[in-house]
């Protein structure tokens, strides 16, 4: 088995992502805002932005009626820094528009303080 | 871009000036209206920015800190070294678009000159691969010409810029500024500002207005089509910019329906519409939606002509277009006009064009 320790847990705080290496890949670390951390290939499906630019946000949801907005999700979205797709990082990196689509994610856990990613 | 060893040419780059750096080009009182009484230009939109960050992508922010597209070494770095452009395009941020101002046009004229300045100073002169637009006011018809006389023969200015907006650029006023052009090997270039007119106010969404921009490009089309000006100055040409182009043809069929059909009104026209379009206009390709090979390729099919598509990639906008990712596989001879030979052929100031240079 293949594993590496990616960042510290310390180098991010709930609601921020961080660019690291997983071997050659550019790996994409989030922190969602209840602690957890997951981990993605840094790398749109759309047209291959590097995601760690983009930002970590919240959305307006499902539940929002015409007019009328609901947002929230806060620190669970990542949306790409070029044309702003939204990827859900609690649902396996799934875009919000088009759930079929899914960041490549890889497997992560925490020892200590440190962000491990394996395969 | 490794693939068949196309460089691109691109179609559409925006470079952005700050207003405190286009001061030293301008005269007073101009001036003055910048640095002590804050003028900035008209703005409408009511909308969110589309991203994360406005209307750029996040990434293209120069490192300490300046907006996007305001720093020559960094564009290279991001832009044209990595993606090992041939030629690029400059078409400004339309940030002062000095042809979209709705009065005070002496200091609008003031502003494309100085503009002009600082872009031939900054960008044209300093990289070989640039090449730029003049910016004008068009509602000062004279005053337009007049700057198209002073750096229309710049070596490396390749078009005159007109947004599009409320303005109809077809109208026999604006002709003397597409004779301007004619005698001085420069093209139209053509990109849309804020606001086209689609329902005569803005849209309640974002994303009704943003999907629609393509309606823009057609009404202007129509316009300057029907007017006459492309009968008129038949060494002119046209670059659509920034509105994709799927709906190429439908607006070909459309127009030599309606010319059959209605000929009568505008006799001036020697060709079918059609004809025109493939003669003497050229779209760039960005924002491409994302269609299959098949589609892609039908699509180009329907225009009738290869010859129309130029690849943008509208750096450093957030819908910026990878020249590697925006388009579908396509033939290898397609590709390479596509990519770089329509535009080398439409621009005739482009070196290696059917021209010569
Ligand atoms: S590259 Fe990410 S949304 Fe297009």
């Amino acid at each position: 088995m293949r594993e590496q320790v990616v960042c510290k847990t310390t180098d991010l705080e709930p609601g921020e992502m961080l660019a690291s290496y997983f071997g050659k890949q550019n790996v994409l670390i989030c922190r969602t805002s209840d602690g957890e951390f997951y981990a993605f290939r840094n790398q749109c499906t759309h047209q291959g932005a590097p995601l760690d630019k983009g930002m970590v946000c919240g959305a307006t949801t499902e539940e929002s009626t015409p007019g009328d907005y609901h947002y929230c999700r806060k620190g669970e979205i990542i949306r790409c820094p070029w044309h702003g797709r939204e990827f859900d990082i609690k649902n396996e990196g799934r875009m919000l528009a088009n759930p079929d689509k899914k960041l490549p994610g890889f497997k992560l856990r925490i020892e200590d303080d440190e962000v491990i990613v394996y395969k | 871009m490794s693939k068949n060893q196309v460089r691109l040419v691109d179609t559409d780059i925006h470079e952005r000036v700050q207003y405190q750096d286009i001061l030293k080009y301008l005269d007073e009182p101009f001036k003055h209206y910048i640095e002590n009484c804050h003028w900035i230009q008209e703005k409408h939109m009511p909308y969110t920015q589309p991203t994360v960050a406005g209307v750029d992508r996040a990434d293209a922010v120069v490192p300490d800190g300046r907006p996007p597209a305001t720093d020559l070494a960094f564009m290279q770095e991001q832009l044209l070294d990595d993606l090992d452009h041939e030629y690029g395009i400059l078409t400004s941020a339309l940030d002062p678009s000095p042809s979209s101002m709705h009065g005070w046009y002496e200091m609008a004229t003031a502003l494309a000159s100085a503009y002009n300045d600082w872009q031939i100073d900054n960008w044209l002169e300093k990289d070989e691969r640039l090449y730029g637009s003049v910016h004008i006011n068009a509602n000062d018809r004279e005053g337009a010409v007049k700057e198209i006389e002073r750096v229309g023969s710049h070596p490396k200015m390749v078009q005159v810029l007109l947004p599009i907006d409320d303005n109809m650029w077809g109208d026999p006023y604006y002709h003397p500024i597409y004779e301007a052009c004619e005698k001085h090997n420069l093209m139209i270039g053509m990109h849309h500002n804020e606001p086209p007119v689609y329902y005569g106010k803005w849209p309640r969404y974002f994303i009704e207005w943003h999907t629609l921009i393509p309606t823009a490009h057609m009404k202007i089309i129509t316009n300057m089509v029907f007017n006459g000006v492309f009968d008129k100055f038949p060494n002119l040409g046209l670059m659509m910019i920034e509105g994709g182009f799927t709906w190429v043809p439908h607006l070909m069929w459309k127009m030599d329906q309606q010319y059959r059909d209605l000929r009568h009104e505008v006799p001036w026209l020697k060709r079918k519409p059609s004809q025109i379009f493939k003669e003497q206009i050229r779209v760039t390709t960005q924002p491409a939606e994302e269609l299959t090979r098949q589609e892609f390729e039908s699509v180009v099919e329907q225009m009738g002509s290869d010859d129309i598509l130029c690849f943008s990639t509208d750096y450093p906008h957030w819908d910026y277009d990878s020249p590697t990712r925006a388009l579908p596989n396509m033939d290898p001879e397609l590709k390479r006009k596509i990519f770089a030979d329509n535009a080398k052929s439409f621009y005739p100031k482009l070196p290696n064009s059917k021209e010569g240079n």
